[in-house]
């Protein structure tokens, strides 16, 4: 089929162009120092991946829309049969099972089901007749979430698990779900957190109830919120035991990045160095230090903002940041355009997965959130990374398009 | 429960604000860092980059009179370790392996001698070189270690001049406490830590100087940092002494036959030390690389105490070397005259109940004042010690230089002790005492102890007609611009004694070798004239210490040896000899006379 071009959302898909070739830039910038030439030249490689996702990107934009709505939940099972599949016969590296390795090139199933999950929600709740506060609402669509976080946990990976229950949380709160109740619905991880101290857990449980009693959410979901409060704060030490040796380290390294200086608070205090020493102005194209003499770890990939903050400062960041806060924009204008439920689902869906990670990636280089591994949308070097993220730019130019559609 | 449903609006207005708080923690964060914490982010990132070394100067070197070396410099390697930059598990016990020592042992080395962890702490100097090239060529393996060239001090072999150069080692953190505020030594430095090299050690070390270097992370050096020059060294000064080698080797040579003593040989002139030997000796080389355990606890538990550096911190009595004192006291304040003929020497003097031998049983007869000292009669001096008021006779010791520092250009020296009434009152009680204690001071014995070199320093008073410069050993020094100060001898004191007295004294002197009577007979020679004084101190541990003074020419001395062998006998017997060697050596050398030529007027000479 063909589409008008002229008609395309061309701002947006000028901001994503333009993160993508920044990043590109600060790969080239991150590996001109490498010693290998295979390390120098990933950014050849990003380019090279940039222009098959822009050619996915393409066909996305072509594809009808009732495919994905049809497509959703066969999408979602293939989803879940290649996360199984990635358990069984992955490559297993740095203890986690993620990827399959297909002719050199790695890819992770996790990506596949961000974008199952993102249309299995979006057409759960766009063709539900049960009211948004329902409990089997909230609980079914809990299910379909909890599934595949469950077998990514299994990998384990707990920054993606994160990305999946983002994409949950934005599509509750966009198909109307009130504040206060997604609250009460988070508020067992409050307690999670809170549980690590007597006093703080005690005063956050009678606030709780306070809460609960002012609110009067109905009797049940009350009592089944202060039930769940309990179990997740006496499990906390049962929950603290099953995580992996590093995913608790990471936690305690981001509480206090100074315990383990050479170990994994390395990583946090070198990058907040590098961001912090670049100051207004940034060191200079080329000539940031902490990444030149090797400081900064990971600086292709999960660390790529912290190169960009060392070289070229707050002004150089806040371009980025300022094209990221541009995008999310867009997508919400987007998808109070659209005519269709399930299409801006997709949108808030798709935004929500850019958002999370745009976040908590930044947000870990700048030692505000621990080190998850999640790679910065667009700028980040990996290939199938950006491929995805131009699939969801595709989805939401191709909502866009279609906003009239019903 | 549908009435929590929210308008489009209303959601719209939640995701937009769920976006802007996002990125608004974003921003914030942003700000914090690049802005609020630039500064203290910018210097750890410089901190990061770069390690900063000292650069070591060149310290200075020694020289005898005649611009020979005695110490100077010899690169060493040595091998750090830059905490920051090792790799736990890898550094440590691949180091451990390649030096043979326990990873502990490396562990301990890298705590005590760490500055900072982007320091490099030494882990050991004068490192084996095929160790370096293992550390070359396997550089990968050694994250985080570095080595340096550095020199180390080189004391010129067979000296025996540890005495006064003394050796240099790692600063202590008492030292670096001491010297806070006025020399900035680091952890790892070196600092003099005795003789000359303590001595002088702000003026052998120079100034150390700061090096820049950009490291990676994994602690490959990458070159100067451009942005901050580095800070360049002042180079040592070099220190010209009054040594002579030729004369310290012939002082070591005379000495290897014994077991323990002592030579110290002044130029009455001006005071120069132109030999000073201690034995047994030990090689200052030794401290310029790690000390072997083995060889520390042998020095340690040697009996002979190599460390004891005798002429300044030997305390002996000094027997009959000081018979001057009380005969010259005597002669001074009227006492006795110089025709004065005392009560004939029979083997000895009764005084009270109590007999005092003389050290010749079959008696010397009635002597005037010089000829006791020619033939050392203990008789006439205990008569002269009866005479004599005590803090009479110990203010004349005092007034020679005894019992207070002679204040040469080394360090640590014993003043030693010259006793007093007050002394002897409160050790053995008022009234407690007799004046037989006072005999035992004129002849030096009893509760007066007094160093080689104040023995030297007092017959160079006799010598110069009683003046006394200052004993000294450097002479010039030359900065490192090849300035060269030179230091004046300075005189210390003159002695107490009225001229004519010491004119007597001066007779003695001569008599002791060149009278008929004289107790160092043997001494004499045609070719230059010989004078001094033998001395037999008793030991009340083991057998007597031989000592003797000499100078020589007697006319205008130009050399003033002092020798004490331990537990050797009579000094007439085995010092005197002693002495004989080094002045003929200085002899040799002054008139030019060839070795065999001397040694046959010698054998001509009657004993």
């Amino acid at each position: 089929m063909t589409i008008q071009y002229k008609s395309l959302d061309w701002k947006l898909i000028g901001a994503a162009v333009a993160l993508s070739l920044i990043g590109i830039f600060i790969i080239y910038a991150a590996g001109y120092y490498e010693q290998s030439a295979y390390r120098q030249t990933f950014y050849e490689r990003q380019m090279l991946w940039f222009l098959l996702a822009i050619a996915i990107f393409a066909i996305i934009i072509h594809i009808p829309f009732r495919f994905f709505d049809f497509g959703a939940y066969p999408l979602y099972g293939l989803a879940l049969v290649l996360l199984l599949l990635v358990l069984a016969m992955g490559d297993t590296r740095l203890g986690a099972t993620r990827w399959f390795s297909i002719g050199g090139v790695s890819f992770a199933p996790a990506d596949v089901g961000k974008l199952a999950l993102i249309c299995t929600l979006a057409r759960f709740f766009s063709y539900t007749r049960l009211p948004v506060t329902s409990k089997r609402r909230l609980a079914l669509s809990f299910a379909l979430t909890a599934v595949p976080v469950a077998l990514i946990l299994k990998q384990p990976d707990l920054g993606t698990s994160l990305v999946f229950w983002a994409i949950l949380i934005l599509m509750w709160l966009w198909s109307g779900l009130s504040p206060m109740i997604l609250a009460l619905l988070l508020s067992p991880v409050v307690s999670l957190i809170t549980a690590s101290h007597w006093l703080a857990w005690a005063i956050y449980i009678v606030v709780l109830l306070v809460v609960l009693f002012a609110y009067k959410p109905g009797l049940t979901f009350g009592v089944v919120i202060v039930i769940a409060n309990l179990a997740f704060g006496s499990f906390l030490p049962f929950i603290w035991n099953r995580l992996a040796d590093y995913q608790k380290m990471r936690i305690l390294v981001f509480l206090d990045p100074g315990m383990d200086p050479r170990g994994a608070g390395y990583q946090i205090i070198q990058s907040k160095i590098a961001i912090g020493s670049g100051g207004v102005l940034g060191k200079g194209f080329l000539e940031g230090s902490q990444s030149k003499l090797d400081f900064l770890p990971e600086r292709h990939t999960d660390f790529i903002f912290s190169v960009l903050g060392e070289e070229f400062g707050l002004w150089g960041s806040l371009v980025v940041v300022g094209i990221f806060a541009f995008l999310f924009y867009r997508c919400i204008r987007i998808a109070v355009r659209c005519r269709s439920p399930f299409t801006s689902n997709i949108v808030i869906g798709a935004m929500a997965v850019i958002l999370f990670q745009f976040l908590v990636n930044v947000g870990m280089t700048l030692g505000m959130m621990p080190v998850t591994g999640l790679p910065l949308p667009f700028l980040s070097y990996g290939g199938t990374s950006l491929v995805m993220f131009w699939i969801l730019i595709g989805l939401i130019i191709s909502a866009e398009y279609r906003w009239q559609e019903y | 429960m549908d009435q929590h449903r929210l308008s489009l609006e209303d959601r719209r207005n939640l995701l937009l604000g769920v976006a802007g708080i996002a990125v608004l923690i974003v921003f914030i964060g942003l700000v914090k860092l690049q802005i609020f914490q630039h500064s203290t982010l910018k210097e750890q990132s410089e901190n990061n980059q770069l390690r900063i070394e000292p650069i070591v100067p060149k310290r200075g070197v020694v020289y005898d009179r005649e611009m020979r070396v005695i110490v100077d410099n010899r690169p060493s390697y040595t091998l750090s370790v830059v905490p920051a930059e090792e790799r736990k598990s890898i550094t440590i016990s691949n180091l451990a392996d390649l030096l043979r020592i326990d990873s502990a042992e490396v562990r301990s080395r890298i705590r005590r001698n760490m500055t900072s962890v982007y320091q490099p702490a030494t882990i050991v100097r004068d490192v084996e070189l095929n160790h370096l090239a293992v550390l070359e060529e396997q550089s990968l393996r050694f994250p985080g270690v570095t080595y340096q060239m550095e020199k180390v001090r080189r004391y010129t072999y067979s000296l025996g001049s540890e005495a006064f150069t003394g050796y240099v080692g790692e600063v202590s953190e008492e030292e670096m406490k001491r010297a806070s505020g006025r020399v900035d030594y680091r952890l790892g430095s070196m600092i003099g830590k005795k003789g000359i090299e303590k001595f002088y050690d702000s003026l052998l070390r120079g100034q150390e100087g700061t090096q820049y270097i950009e490291v990676t992370a994994t602690g490959q050096a990458i070159g100067p940092y451009s942005a901050r020059p580095p800070l360049q060294p002042v180079q040592g000064t070099d220190l010209v002494t009054s040594i002579d080698i030729d004369l310290q080797r012939a002082c070591v040579a005379v000495l290897d036959s014994f077991c323990c003593g002592a030579i110290v040989a002044i130029d009455p002139r001006s005071g120069e030390i132109l030999a000073l030997t201690s034995y047994p000796n030990w090689d200052a080389n030794m401290f310029s690389s790690v000390v072997p355990e083995s060889s520390w606890n042998r020095i340690i538990a040697d009996s002979s105490h190599p460390l004891l550096n005798r002429p300044l911190n030997g305390l002996y009595p000094p027997g009959s070397t000081v018979k001057f004192i009380a005969v010259g006291a005597a002669l001074d304040l009227g006492l006795v005259t110089e025709n004065t003929l005392l009560k004939p020497c029979g083997g000895g003097y009764q005084f009270g109940n109590r007999f005092f031998r003389c050290w010749e049983e079959m008696g010397h007869g009635a002597l005037t004042a010089v000829h006791s000292l020619e033939r050392s009669c203990d008789t006439y001096l205990y008569q002269v010690g009866v005479k004599l008021d005590v803090d009479e006779l110990c203010r004349y010791y005092k007034a020679c230089g005894f019992g207070a520092l002679t204040a040469v250009d080394l360090p640590n020296e014993s003043p030693g002790l010259i006793p007093s009434s007050e002394y002897f009152d409160n050790r053995y009680g008022k009234n407690k005492w007799t004046k037989a204690l006072v005999l035992n001071l004129a002849i030096g014995q009893g509760e007066v102890l007094t160093t080689p070199i104040q023995l030297a320093q007092f017959f160079c008073g006799l010598g110069n007609n009683g003046v006394v410069f200052q004993p000294h050993m450097v002479t010039a020094t030359v900065g490192p611009d090849g300035a060269r100060t030179n230091i004046a001898p300075t005189v210390a004191f003159t002695l107490p004694f009225k001229p004519r007295t010491l004119e007597l004294l001066k007779e003695g002197v001569r008599l002791v070798v060149e009278g008929d009577g004289g107790t160092a007979r043997r001494l004499r020679n045609k070719l230059y004239s010989i004078g001094g004084k033998t001395g037999t101190a008793q030991n009340p541990h083991g057998d007597n210490h031989s000592w003797f003074v000499g100078m020589a020419p007697l006319e205008a001395p130009e050399i003033v040896v002092c020798a004490i062998v331990e537990n050797a006998g009579h000094g007439s017997d085995v010092a005197a000899p002693v002495v004989g060697e080094v002045i003929k050596a200085y002899m040799e050398k002054k008139l030019g006379i060839k070795n065999q030529q001397l040694t046959a007027v010698n054998a001509g000479t009657p004993q």
